[in-house]
């Protein structure tokens, strides 16, 4: 009987060396392995466990965005983007504050992801059909954004459609460069873009008159002209030309990965529905309503044991983290940038169960069970 | 003999290629990664019948040999998140049909118009991705299975895509398959008698209540009575059109199910005036297509056919404007349609116009809806629902302010 040589077997191998070593980032064993085979079954959730070994989650996120994600004055990082990597890390690892967060530039965000050297990215991410396949699998839509232009009001200008001949401060690399260049294009419009790599620095050439105009999504230009000397004379022109549905992303191949952080933001989404916040959860747990005490697993499950987390990974998250409204709250909010979430895109979904909660919106997930 | 050693280089090779592509380089030229493949998915073929066949002949190595070689290939698939083998999608044009699992025996989502033809909002959705692939609305099949079996049946992988009024939740997104995307937005209600002289849910303490096994509905229904401290006796069935039949023999009081379907049956009723559908609704179930674990081309494949489907309403591109659409002068209508940029199809494996060719075969959301589920089929309202198109899209006079939305086409 023929057998397999042992040089077919070495070249099989060294095929796979090569493989598994450009998977693993910074050398942790089996960070980019994982997925699921086609059979059904689960196969272990190697990045879980790498998280796990770890004691981190490393995300990748923006550091210099108001409201999504900056450093406080003591340095530490805060914004809807960098809580959304904490409840990650408080439901797989019990604390919110294990978390190595890696500033990236908008440009870095597809190679990271790529390469699995990070276990999520939080960057003010537009999920678009091109991304999903190239990049990683989008999670979740957690903030309904779209672009517009900021302009000084010196300028004189009152519309996108007058903005021809205009030079525009742009960050490379993202979906408002490739809009910016629709937008333009459609409208048969003349435009200088100034192209940069970091969206301060984009936004610090604005600030000292090296463009007319500057583009971002509409929540971002909102943070960043607080930030400007004289907020007042810059205005935000009315039109919006994009669709930007902003949530974290995750590494392909690993579903098990993919599921747990689905399922997080589906804890944060529904706790807010079902009226559980950071301040009532011990509370709660002790409720009468099913649905809550499935959340918070007291009873039940929406398949816990099956994503490799705690039955009551529900209290954690939100003791930790506080709800969807909480954290839209504190940092995009009344306590943040104070973007409106009432009668916005942000709001629950209509036939949310929450009495006093914003409704009529499209911040939704999957039910929990 | 020489058979094998043939397979196992080829093996090795493509495993070599898998690597470079999966270590990010590029450059390598889609006919050789295509050849790769094809010499891959033979490859395994021999492995397959070696394994269920046993050894046979000289030419054959033994089972042990060839279990480590799958056991490597297994891997390599799993490290590059299965997307570089691209292997459903392969074998669906292999095939020459897209399998899905679905149903007949619910007016509006998936029933047989008079000829015997699966038509409904399910069967559409598969006839968008047999487009899609294959390029043909009708190269589809289409395999009935009852509620229960749907878990099992997308876990083992045997057909290409569920659409059978499926509830997205996170234990089914962990054990079952990828949720591609909700396409309706619906929720449990109840369907009484109207001489049974009740008017809420509240009220139905005591009632026999008929169900279909293995749903959602059955445990939102569980989870209702306990919640209200109700006593109630379920009647529970496999088949929907049983379940039904038992309702209408007056062997259970309620029949409970997504409150569309309540409509939709009630409406192929023989007195549809006498069954009330009660107005509480006690759940959420987001309904969408699923896919099989492990294979994210195909996934993301699935998910742009919805997105066109979606943007595509979006745009006011409909069958019967896309050529003169495509010709027009938007950019973003014109990426949808493949006449301009791109949206992925490349790196998915579809042609660069399968925007115009899904648009013509199927129409685009709104139509798809309008004859299934709006006043050409069930009737259920649209306009100020969840399931209008999103408050800010660009279309003049669509339906909007819902939840219908889907990965922006870039």
């Amino acid at each position: 009987m023929f057998r397999v040589s042992p040089l077919h077997i070495a070249v099989v191998s060294l095929a796979l060396a090569a493989l598994v070593a450009c998977g693993d980032g910074d050398g942790e064993p089996g960070a980019a392995s994982g997925g699921s085979e086609s059979d059904g079954e689960r196969a272990e959730g190697s990045r879980l466990d790498a998280v796990r070994d770890r004691g981190s989650l490393v995300c990748a996120a923006v550091t210099d965005t108001p409201g999504f994600g900056f450093l406080d004055e003591t340095g530490r990082s805060t914004g809807f983007d960098i809580d959304l990597c904490r409840a990650v890390a408080a439901a797989v690892l019990g604390d919110p504050e294990a978390v190595d967060i890696r500033s990236i530039t908008a440009a870095e965000r597809g190679p990271v992801l790529q390469s699995g050297e990070v276990d999520m990215l939080v960057f003010v991410t537009t999920w678009t059909t091109s991304r999903d396949v190239y990049w990683g699998n989008f999670v979740q839509t957690m903030f309904y954004d779209g672009q517009g232009f900021m302009v000084p009001a010196s300028l004189g200008v009152g519309s996108a459609y007058d903005l021809g001949g205009s030079s525009v401060c742009v960050t490379s690399g993202t979906t408002t460069e490739l809009n910016m260049a629709d937008f333009f294009r459609q409208n048969g419009l003349e435009y200088d873009p100034k192209v940069f790599e970091e969206s301060q620095v984009a936004l610090e050439s604005y600030a000292s008159g090296g463009c007319d105009v500057f583009t971002s999504d509409r929540s971002a230009l909102t943070a960043l002209r607080t930030t400007l000397a004289n907020p007042q004379d810059h205005l935000i022109l009315p039109e919006t030309i994009s669709e930007e549905p902003l949530g974290p992303v995750v590494p392909h191949g690993d579903e098990q990965w993919f599921d747990i952080v689905k399922t997080v933001m589906g804890i944060l989404i529904y706790a807010e529905a079902y009226g559980v916040d950071s301040g009532n959860v011990d509370a709660m747990a002790g409720s009468d309503n099913v649905k809550v005490k499935r959340l918070l697993g007291t009873e039940g499950s929406f398949g816990q044991e099956g994503l490799g987390l705690d039955e009551t990974v529900g209290q954690t998250v939100i003791k930790a983290i506080g709800n969807y409204g909480e954290i839209y709250g504190r940092h995009l909010g009344p306590g943040g940038i104070d973007l409106p979430r009432e009668g916005s895109r942000n709001a629950l979904w209509a036939d949310a169960p929450c009495a006093g909660c914003p409704k009529g919106g499209q911040i939704y997930a999957a039910p929990l069970r | 003999m020489k058979r094998v050693g043939r397979y196992i280089a080829a093996l090795s090779a493509a495993l070599a290629l898998i690597a470079a592509l999966a270590c990010g380089s590029s450059g390598v030229p889609q006919e050789d990664y295509d050849a790769l493949q094809a010499e891959l998915n033979s490859t395994k073929a021999a492995l397959d019948a070696a394994q269920s066949g046993g050894t046979t002949s000289g030419d054959m190595v033994s089972k042990a040999d060839y279990d480590a070689l799958q056991r490597e290939l297994d891997a390599a698939k799993a490290s590059t998140g299965g997307e570089m083998m691209g292997s459903r999608l392969d074998t669906v044009k292999q095939r020459g049909k897209v399998i899905c699992a679905s149903r007949n025996d619910v007016p509006g989502y998936g029933s047989l118009d008079a000829a015997g033809n699966n038509v409904g909002f399910d069967i559409d959705l598969c006839r968008a991705l047999a487009t899609a692939v294959l390029g043909d609305p009708n190269a589809i099949e289409i395999r009935l299975i009852t509620a229960a079996e749907r878990g099992p049946t997308i876990q083992s992988g045997e057909v290409d895509m569920l659409v059978r009024t499926v509830t997205w939740t996170t234990s089914r997104d962990a054990s079952w398959g990828n949720y591609a995307q909700t396409m309706f937005y619906d929720g449990q209600g109840f369907m009484v008698p109207a001489d049974l002289g009740v008017t809420s849910a509240y009220e139905l303490g005591g009632a026999a209540v008929c169900v279909t096994a293995g749903t959602t509905t059955e445990l939102n229904m569980a989870d209702f009575f306990r919640q209200n401290g109700l006593e109630y006796n379920p009647k529970v069935y496999e088949d929907t059109d049983v379940v039904l039949e038992s309702y209408k023999s007056g062997s259970c009081d309620v029949f409970t199910n997504d409150r569309s379907q309540l409509a939709a049956l009630r409406s192929a009723l023989p007195n549809p005036g006498d069954h009330v559908i009660l107005p509480e609704t006690i759940s959420e179930e987001p309904l969408g297509p699923v896919v099989p674990h492990g294979d994210d081309q195909w996934f993301d494949l699935v998910k742009s056919v919805m997105s066109l489907l979606i943007y595509a309403e979006a745009y006011g591109i409909n069958s019967g404007n896309v050529d003169a659409i495509a010709a027009g002068d938007n950019v973003k209508a014109k990426r949808l349609l493949g006449t301009e940029g791109s949206f992925g199809q490349e790196e998915l494996g579809l042609g660069q116009n399968v925007g115009q060719d899904i648009i013509k075969a199927v129409g685009n959301y709104g139509e798809i809806y309008e004859r299934n589920l709006g006043e050409g089929g069930i009737d259920l309202p649209r306009e100020g629902g969840r399931n209008a198109l999103w408050a800010d899209a660009p279309c003049s006079d669509c339906p909007k302010g819902g939840q219908i939305y889907a990965a922006p086409l870039r």
